[in-house]
């Protein structure tokens, strides 16, 4: 059993075995490097960032690879070790698929943009965009796409952003409450207001 | 034909708002469209307004626990996202459930496919101006789906029954009968709406060739389900990408061939056939047994790894990535969502069209806005 | 044949002036009374009076629309409360979709931040008198999202509510007993609202 307080673990790399889609991909593109590796279900590839569009265009229009089904686009943020962004690809005429990985740099979140291979692409990357701070170069529409417009400083899905916390009293009118009541309870004596005005709707104290 | 008189007037094209509270966008959905005269021009949808972090907060709640986001994301196709996300975690965790648990799980994942369909029918139908009639036919019939559930699992919604590795508790003693009882009640049911729908008119003229998009545009935006099928391309994940044990059913896979509004119509009618089928398969091979593993951990500890695995939902291909560094908690679980990837489309598939018909073709798309925003 | 005439003593030495036969006729005569009624009950016969804070009560708890403010999961089982198997027309609760025509609003489902403009908007347009039910957890204190940043904990923090239905979601008989608490809330309260 595991300690329980032991930190994030990476999976070990298991390579593929021969005659799997890592092999086809090494045939259509000689020279750009892949780190293979053998998931439960998909190969992943891991490529680098800079070879990203030139990689996704040949998986598209290679005859033997033909993935022209983007899956799933996402992005997973972790801490020192980067940002990184995968794209889960299919076939529907060969049935085969592929996990490609792309590792960013956590100072300088920028790959370019897969839009203009599918069509897609285009809001999954706008969602991942707003949800980690990558920038995506070439991109013809990046507005953020889930969040409210006044809180996109901020993204969500970054691991140094943290959950909001639960507020114990619901509406703020705890003067007028606390007239009925007849006293303020131990340790709510610093919010406890003249019965004033009602919290706006952004009453966060977190994130 | 544009007259001289017609020629001189200036005309502006105005911005027409279409929610967020509207009683034709089946939820949270905004879309502001362009129209010159009544044609749309241009479409922007604005999604988000359901957007409650489903995927961040399951990041701090163990595996069990993430279990009731799931079914909060996909408010009407419950059982089918439970079963995505237990899927996920058992291949992470090296757990197979056992043989009854794989029958039960198939014949509750098609029965909500069918209640969804339902789902759909009524609100589809309302879209198209049948104000009213098919919408209480179809929720008569679900609600007879939704009692067996109800007796099921202790809840009409939201279930939480899956478990990663079974399902929690085993079904009652009358389920079977009661489940063959809602199978023949569903094909009449079907047939009732199918009576009353599908060869009126009205509803033909309002959905025959509206919102067609064609077989290469549909793979590129990266259309599911029967959006997909619709358009002519017989890809169903049950039969080419099979999970679970659908390769033990026999069941067809309904497609249309123009891509427009009313096929995607006929195909869930004729899925929702097929799913009746399935279940009374699953029903004579169902053996007994245990409906957990015997070495079942009583606290899910995931070793590192990520692994993405999709289900076929009514709207499309539910995907969920996992990635787990080790730890009671998923380091990342992205939901892959069928009705976001359909949405995408919704532009190409609007402009040209009337603004009565913008509010049809958004209703075949069939979006649940919990899974277009988690 | 001639009735018997009882002796009853001292009777009068001279005999009634009607026979027997128009004394029966006059004793099963309708009387009329004189019945103490105010004055336009003798004008207009068949007037029921009744307090009119009641009567204003009474017309608007049997006859509330609540404006169709289904957000999220919730709205599925509200919908089921509207349709055949929970009917809630047999109340008078007509859905309603135009906020300037409705008078309670069920907000049925999480109110994000992106949403929170629109939800006071709406109901700022409702016409008084209005009520608010907050139907299920999202909607009550923010339910199983409340820890997320941008879900706003409970539609209170925007809106008066009067009713709250826990739940995740509440059963259609739930929001029925929630609806059937407004009513008799409005019939309670009926000297406040104007």
């Amino acid at each position: 059993m595991t300690a329980p307080h032991e930190g994030p673990q990476e999976a070990p790399i298991v390579p593929p075995e021969p005659g799997t889609i890592a092999d086809l991909f090494r045939e259509a593109l000689p020279d750009i490097e892949f780190v293979a590796s053998q998931g439960p279900v998909d190969v992943m590839l891991t490529i680098d960032r800079k070879d990203v569009l030139q990689v996704l265009r040949t998986a598209k229009d290679d005859p033997q690879l033909d993935l022209k089904y983007l899956r799933c686009l996402l992005g997973v943020d972790h801490e020192e070790a980067g940002l990184e962004v995968v794209y889960q690809l299919y076939s529907f005429t060969h049935g085969h698929g592929v996990t490609l990985k792309t590792r960013l740099p956590q100072d300088d979140p920028r790959v370019a943009s897969a839009a203009s291979v599918w069509k897609g692409a285009d809001w999954l990357e706008r969602e991942t965009a707003e949800m980690f701070g990558i920038v995506f170069e070439g991109h013809p529409n990046p507005v953020p796409l889930l969040l409210p417009d006044d809180m996109t400083d901020h993204h969500p899905l970054r691991k140094d952003n943290p959950l909001a916390q639960v507020e114990e009293w619901q509406g703020s009118r705890l003067g007028a409450a606390a007239a009925n009541v007849g006293h303020v309870p131990a340790g709510y004596e610093s919010i406890a207001g003249e019965g004033g005005e009602p919290e706006g709707p952004s009453g966060e104290s977190g994130g | 034909m544009v007259t001289e008189q017609e020629r001189k007037l200036e005309t502006i094209d105005i911005n027409v708002n279409v929610g967020p509270q509207h009683p034709a966008t089946h939820g949270v959905f905004r879309m502001v469209l362009t129209v010159s005269g009544e044609r749309v021009v241009d479409v922007v949808p604005h999604i988000g307004y359901m957007h409650r972090g489903a995927e961040k907060l399951s990041e701090n709640v163990d595996y069990r626990q993430g279990l009731i986001y799931q079914d909060r994301t996909e408010y009407l196709a419950q059982f089918n996202a439970e079963m995505c996300y237990c899927m996920a975690v058992e291949r992470l965790a090296g757990l197979e459930p056992p043989e009854r648990a794989q029958y039960i799980r198939i014949i509750l994942s098609e029965l909500n496919r069918i209640t969804s369909h339902y789902m759909f029918i009524g609100a589809f139908a309302t879209d198209t101006g049948v104000y009213g009639t098919a919408f209480t036919y179809a929720f008569r019939e679900r609600e007879y789906i939704q009692e067996i559930f109800d007796a099921l699992t202790g809840d009409r919604m939201m279930y939480g029954y899956f478990r990663p590795g079974g399902v929690v508790w085993d079904v009652p003693a009358d389920f079977k009968e009661r489940v063959r009882w809602v199978c023949g009640q569903t094909r009449v049911g079907i047939d009732d709406i199918d009576r009353l729908l599908t060869t009126n008119e009205i509803f033909i003229t309002r959905c025959r060739d509206i919102g067609v998009i064609s077989r290469p545009d549909a793979i590129d935006y990266g259309l599911s389900g029967p959006m997909l099928r619709a358009c002519g391309l017989p890809f169903d994940l049950r039969r080419n990408d099979p999970y679970s044990i659908y390769d033990r059913f026999e069941f067809d896979i309904p497609t249309g061939t123009h891509g427009d509004v009313y096929d995607r119509y006929l195909v869930r009618m004729e899925e929702m056939r097929q799913s009746v089928r399935i279940v009374e398969q699953a029903l004579e091979q169902m053996p007994d047994g245990p409906i957990m593993p015997e070495k079942a951990p009583r606290r899910l500890r995931l070793p590192p790894g990520e692994v993405y695995m999709r289900t076929e939902n009514p709207r499309g291909e539910y995907g969920i990535y996992l990635v787990s560094k080790g730890g009671e908690k998923p380091y990342r679980l992205k939901i892959r969502s069928a009705c976001l990837s359909n949405l995408t489309a919704l532009k190409q598939m609007i402009v040209g069209h009337y603004v009565a018909d913008a509010v049809v073709i958004l209703g075949s798309v069939d979006i649940v806005l919990g899974e277009v925003d988690r | 044949m001639a009735v018997e005439e009882i002796d009853r003593g001292d009777t009068t030495t001279t005999p009634h002036p009607l026979t027997s036969l128009e004394r029966e006729a006059e004793r099963l005569r309708p009387v009329q009374v004189e019945r103490p009624h105010a004055f336009y009950r003798q004008v207009l016969p068949g007037i029921v009076q009744a307090p009119a804070d009641y009567v204003l009560a009474l017309a608007r708890k049997s006859s509330l629309w609540p404006m169709t403010f289904g957000l999220a999961c919730c709205a599925i089982e509200m919908m089921s409360a509207y349709m055949s198997h929970h009917d809630l027309d047999r109340f008078g609760i007509v859905p309603w979709a135009s906020p300037r025509q409705s008078d309670v609003m069920i907000v049925a489902g999480t109110v994000t931040k992106k949403m929170a403009p629109s939800v006071k908007l709406l109901y700022e347009q409702m016409p008084n008198p209005k009520w608010v039910i907050a139907m299920g957890s999202c909607a009550t204190n923010g339910g199983p999202y409340t820890r997320y940043d941008r879900v706003v904990q409970g539609v209170d923090k925007l809106v008066p509510v009067d009713v709250y239905v826990p739940g995740c979601p509440p059963r259609p008989e739930a929001l029925i007993d929630g609806l059937i608490c407004l009513q008799d809330m409005i019939m309670r309260e009926r000297r406040n609202i104007g």
